[in-house]
């Protein structure tokens, strides 16, 4: 064997490589050519022995070259055709990733609740605890306390449930304020607290009543409270509710439990102020009472209305929910129907 | 209350200040206007025209044709549909060309052959109310033919006023001229109280008053020779545009007073009173029982001791406050009254409103805590109307009563009222306004002395003085800001609440978030399952209605109410929870409001048998307890009312009773008219899960390995795993780590009667590598307590 032998021997090898279309094919190319015992190649490559000193540098240089050519093409082709089987086998594990899958999925939050937990985040943000209180109280927190004696006026717009006898001591309450009196009554001031809850007033279900609503009463007592940290306070927790370019503004009000005493508007979202049927052609929607806390209140939480002042808020999350989602009646939001809860 | 621009414009000036900017000066220091509408505006050319002649048109039977004219012009043909004409009749006609205020041109128009020259208006066509009962006849005192309308209507503008329940003097013109003359700095010119001199014809009057706290202030006063004179024009128009209805002239300025003044007034017809010529005995004193009264509404109502009573010669003349006697009213007839203006204690008003379900004009202002000090100027007004325009004559006087104490002047430092609005004001700032009020206020060193204006009854401490003087300058000119954190919060402020952490945990098991009225049916709550034994219902005393009489005592009434709505919409998967409140009672302790949280799973799927579901929802609790470090849970089978009674569970937390876990019972879903299998669990939260949850119990990692072996065996078909798993346990094996059950075999291949368990154990040494002879060991020691425990045996 020649030189030239072992090109074309070479060349017939790299031929059917190349023509080799799958693992098994190309082993047996290899065994044919490169086999240990009797591959061609290596039978070639036996011969070197035989050969003159002065021809044997010269063609072992000539084999080292071709068997070296042949294996690196052999592991080329290997790659090749394993790359393409995995791809075969890939392919026939096909799946419609277009498919839009649902799967078990997460559950929905329900409006309310879920606002409430965003007000309460809000206000934790500010340093505010969010406490809960008792949903049955007694005259004295829901009302004596927070500066409503018996025949108060202000007790007009708090129809209240009473309970039966043996219970008959106990109301539900009216509004979450009652929390303000046991917070201060529990703990030495500074606090902040914000009070999450149910209450119940006695008003006939109706596209903007539930006899049963949610409040967020929020309450801060400290050192040189002043009114202007309420007013800053709504409003950053307004904006963050509502949006940092919806306008807000405070209107002087009354409640028994402040002084003075505030209510905070937002512009209505349907008309920008204009006056719709939304808003009652008022242009604004209130959304929640406040006000410095009564010196009166704080003696009675125990709080020197001296040394201390105080604010405190209140808000309907119903109602908030209502505007902000475009809902039209607050009963739709105590019949849990799912086609409204997986909007949110 | 509703309330006149042009009236209010009498008493403070408000030459261009546009309606809509009053209003909001007004709605924004606390009287809040919730509309503002055009009474009569742009009446200019309409014209007042004389009716001559009236017949029916031929072939209708509704329609009339009026012959209308105007000073020196020929009678026009008009056809009218409305039946209140007359000849003679004063009517307001819009002539062709004419547009009226509603928008409406007013052609000529032909009508059964006739020509109809414009039309003969009702007030609501002039933008005068709402009525539409027939055309608006104009009095001969008002009007003359040929004017135009505007001279009798001027345009003016209604606010209707939300009068907040502290501010009983903003119930009427004068309060709430001056509120604008604060706001506006414009100055006020009061009601024109001049008094004429007493006369002394009529009786002396002599007021006995039982109890100052009942009656803080009774004015008396007879006017005699009042002949049957309407009231003057300006009043009825004005009384007409707040919607008060003409009854002629002395109820008619008695109303008028109450609605510029704000004093409630009565009158008392002096011939039908049991008095002489010379002395009338008037007196205030609580009701007796027994005793009863004809009122002016013609319903007799029965006092009692709590009512507060008007008497003359000691006959009861009026319930105080609330309603006059028929008998005394004042008719057409009348020529000489008995006025009172007199104050009333506010509670007691309120109760006995409250009681005789009644509620007027004159008690709705009583119960406000009307300033007594009104009632001088109530009566004065009436006093000067009357004598000029109603022709009257002023009696010789009253004795008796009591004198009112004046207000008294509030201490208050101007340095407070800075701190407490959070703005820098100087001691004129906050003098300013509060003069603007008509407050008296006296400089006293560095501090003030301020005596509100008698008619305010709610301005009594310095934190009311900070209210207005806030409120008049305006709180958008308050800098918002925000407290200073001084001192750090509470820590338990950091942790996450356990309502969240419920409700995150839920949600990502795939429950939707449900929200209940705490109110429920009494009846279908015994249906409803539940955790609780036999504690008490509460009930309301007032409820609505039986749907919503009771307090709930669990939450799955709710949910399955739900399932219910939702199925009925065609949800056939329906997976809900809710947390909350519920209400135990405890006789007349304070009920126990226990927190709780209930799921609900229901597919509506014949084919499935719910056992899935029900592992998943047993699953979701334990997840529920590790999220919120409540230790693990354990299942005790039970039976339970309303579940099914093969598949209910106990929800153990160590040694406390968490919850109740199961399917609901067949007859129970029918009752909540519910298709399908309702997997449903209800754990009391409170006392259990910790508010920021708990960081699990970690173990430092074993550094050798674990011998893991299966052990199959075979046992009866009823056998309890839990029960099983917890004697392996007990045992107290050394190196057992952790015991999986792996398999359930529920083929017959193992005979009848049972089933196959494969259990997993995992044991390890701390030190060395176990041999497989210790592996065997601790496998028989297993299956010994195994054996011991459930009956069973290796396969
Ligand atoms: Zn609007």
């Amino acid at each position: 064997m020649t030189p030239v032998d072992l090109q074309e021997l070479t060349a017939m090898a790299l031929e059917e490589i190349a023509r080799a279309d799958s693992l098994e094919r190309l082993d047996e190319v290899r065994l044919r050519y490169l086999g240990r015992r009797d591959g061609l190649v290596t039978l070639a490559g036996q011969r070197l022995r035989k050969l003159a000193p002065e021809e044997r540098a010269a063609f072992g240089q000539e084999f080292n070259r071709a068997s070296g050519q042949l294996r690196s093409a052999m592991e080329a082709r290997q790659r090749q055709l394993a790359a393409g089987e995995e791809e075969q086998r890939e392919d026939g594990e096909w799946v419609d990733m277009s498919h839009p899958f649902r799967g078990p999925g997460q559950g929905h939050s329900h409006p309310v609740a879920g606002l409430i937990r965003e007000i309460e985040d809000i206000f934790a943000f500010l340093g505010y605890q969010s406490v809960a209180g008792p949903e049955l109280e007694d005259d004295q927190h829901n009302f004596q306390l927070l500066n409503m004696p018996p025949e108060h006026p202000a007790r007009d717009s708090h129809d209240t449930f009473y309970l039966s006898p043996p219970a008959g001591g106990w109301l539900y309450r009216t509004h979450t304020s009652p929390v303000q009196m046991r917070a201060m009554l529990a703990s030495p001031p500074p606090l902040r607290i914000i009070v999450p809850g149910k209450v119940a007033r006695r008003d006939n279900p109706d596209p903007t009543h539930t006899p049963v609503f949610h409040q967020v009463e929020g309450l801060c007592v400290d050192r040189g409270v002043t009114l202007g940290d309420l007013k800053g306070t709504l409003e950053y927790a307004i904006r963050a509710l509502f949006g940092r370019e919806r306008r807000v503004r405070l209107r002087a009000s009354f409640f028994p439990y402040t002084e003075p005493s505030l209510e905070a508007d937002v512009a209505c979202a349907v008309c920008q102020g204009a006056g719709c049927r939304t808003c009652l052609q008022k242009g604004w929607i209130e959304i929640l009472g406040s006000g410095m806390v009564h010196p009166e209140v704080l003696r009675n939480g125990g709080v020197d209305p001296e040394s201390y002042s105080g604010f405190a808020f209140g808000m309907g999350p119903d109602r908030i929910a209502v505007l902000r989602y475009g809902l039209s009646d607050l009963r739709d939001l105590y019949e849990n129907d799912l086609r409204l809860l997986e909007c949110f | 209350m509703r309330v006149s621009h042009e009236w209010l414009s009498e008493m403070v000036d408000l030459e261009g200040v546009e309606p809509a900017r009053a209003a909001e000066l007004l709605t924004l220091s606390g009287t809040e206007v919730e509309k503002v509408t055009a009474y009569g505006v742009g009446l200019d050319q309409v014209v007042v025209g004389e009716v001559f002649g009236l017949r029916r048109v031929e072939g209708s039977d509704h329609l009339f044709l009026a012959h209308v004219a105007i000073p020196g012009q020929e009678p026009r043909e008009v056809i009218c549909g409305a039946d209140n004409l007359f000849v003679g009749a004063l009517v307001p006609w819009a002539r062709p060309g004419t547009r009226l205020p509603i928008g409406v041109e007013i052609g000529r128009k032909r009508l059964r052959g006739i020509w109809s020259e414009g039309m003969l208006c009702a007030p609501d066509e002039l933008g005068l109310g709402s009525e539409h009962d027939g055309v608006l006849i104009l009095s001969p005192d008002d009007a003359e033919a040929g004017m135009p309308l505007d001279r009798v209507y001027p345009a003016d503008h209604l606010y209707e006023l939300e009068v907040l329940s502290n501010r009983a003097d903003c119930l009427s013109h004068w309060g709430v001229a001056r509120e604008l003359s604060a706001l506006l700095s414009r100055a006020l010119r009061n009601p024109d109280v001049s008094r004429p001199a007493r006369s002394g014809s009529g009786p002396m009057v002599r007021v006995t008053v039982d109890s100052s706290a009942d009656c803080p202030v009774y004015l008396a006063e007879v006017l005699t020779g009042l002949g049957n004179t309407p009231a003057p024009a300006f009043v009825r128009r004005r009384l007409a545009a707040i919607g008060q209805r003409s009854l002629g002239g002395i109820v008619d300025v008695a109303n008028y007073v109450m609605f510029e003044v704000g004093q409630p007034l009565h009158t008392f017809d002096l011939s039908r009173l049991p008095a002489s010529e010379k002395e009338l005995e008037v007196g205030v004193r609580r009701g007796r029982q027994g005793e009863s009264i004809p009122c002016l509404d013609g319903v007799r109502r029965d006092l009692d001791p709590e009512t507060l009573v008007i008497t003359v010669g000691d006959a009861p003349q009026a319930v105080a406050g609330l309603i006059g006697g028929e008998a005394s009213a004042v008719g057409a007839d009348t020529s000489q009254v008995l006025l009172e203006a007199a104050n009333f204690n506010w509670a007691r008003l309120r109760s006995t409103s409250r009681r005789l379900r009644l509620r007027t004009e004159a008690s709705s202002r009583f119960e406000r805590q009307l300033s007594p000090h009104l009632a001088r100027a109530g009566a004065d007004r009436f006093i000067h109307l009357a004598v000029r325009h109603l022709g009257a004559t002023l009696g010789p006087g009253a004795a008796g009563g009591v004198p009112l104490t004046p207000a008294s002047a509030i201490r208050c430092d101007p340095g407070r009222i800075s701190s407490i609005l959070g703005m820098e004001l100087s001691s004129e700032a906050v003098a300013s306004p509060l003069r603007r009020l008509q407050f008296e206020v006296q400089e006293d060193g560095a501090e003030m002395l301020v005596t509100p204006s008698p008619y305010r009854t709610d301005v009594t401490t310095a934190v009311d003085l900070a209210e207005e003087v806030g409120r008049i300058i305006g709180y958008q000119e308050v800098p918002g800001t925000l407290p200073p954190i001084r001192q750090a919060p509470p820590l338990e402020a950091l942790a996450e609440p356990v309502a969240h952490l419920a409700s995150t945990t839920c949600r990502a098991a795939g429950f939707s978030e449900a929200l209940s009225l705490s109110l429920v049916s009494g009846e279908r709550e015994g249906l409803a399952p539940r955790l609780i034994g036999d504690l008490a219902h509460l009930e309301l005393a007032n409820p609505l209605s039986a749907q919503l009489g009771s307090l709930r005592q669990g939450l799955l009434q709710g949910l399955l109410q739900s399932a219910h709505h939702n199925q009925a919409r065609g949800q056939d998967r329906v997976r809900l929870f809710e947390q909350g409140a519920v209400f135990w009672g405890r006789g007349q302790e304070r009920p126990e409001e226990p927190w709780m949280v209930a799921l609900l799973d229901l597919a509506d799927d014949s084919t499935e048998d719910g056992v899935s579901r029900l592992r998943h929802l047993m699953a979701l609790i334990a997840s529920l307890s590790n999220v919120g470090g409540g230790g693990a849970v354990e299942f005790r089978p039970v039976t339970w009312p309303a579940l099914h009674r093969a598949r209910a569970a106990e929800v153990w937390a160590g040694a406390e009773l968490r919850g109740i876990v199961g399917e609901v019972a067949q007859p129970v879903a029918d009752a909540f008219d519910v298709r399908g299998r309702l997997e449903v669990a209800e754990l009391r939260l409170d006392g259990w899960l910790k508010p920021g949850g708990r960081p699990g119990h970690a173990a430092p990692l074993p550094r050798t390995p674990a011998l893991v072996l299966d052990l199959s065996v075979a046992v009866p078909s009823r056998a309890l795993l839990g029960p099983a798993l917890r004697a392996v346990s007990a045992l107290g094996l050394p190196w057992l780590e952790q015991v999986t059950p792996i398999d359930e075999y529920l083929g017959d291949q193992l005979g009848p009667g049972l089933k196959g368990w494969t259990l997993r154990l995992r044991l390890r040494h701390p030190e060395r590598t176990l041999t497989t002879a210790e592996g065997d060991a601790a496998r028989q020691a297993v299956l010994r307590v195994l054996e011991l425990e459930v009956g069973a045996k290796a396969r």
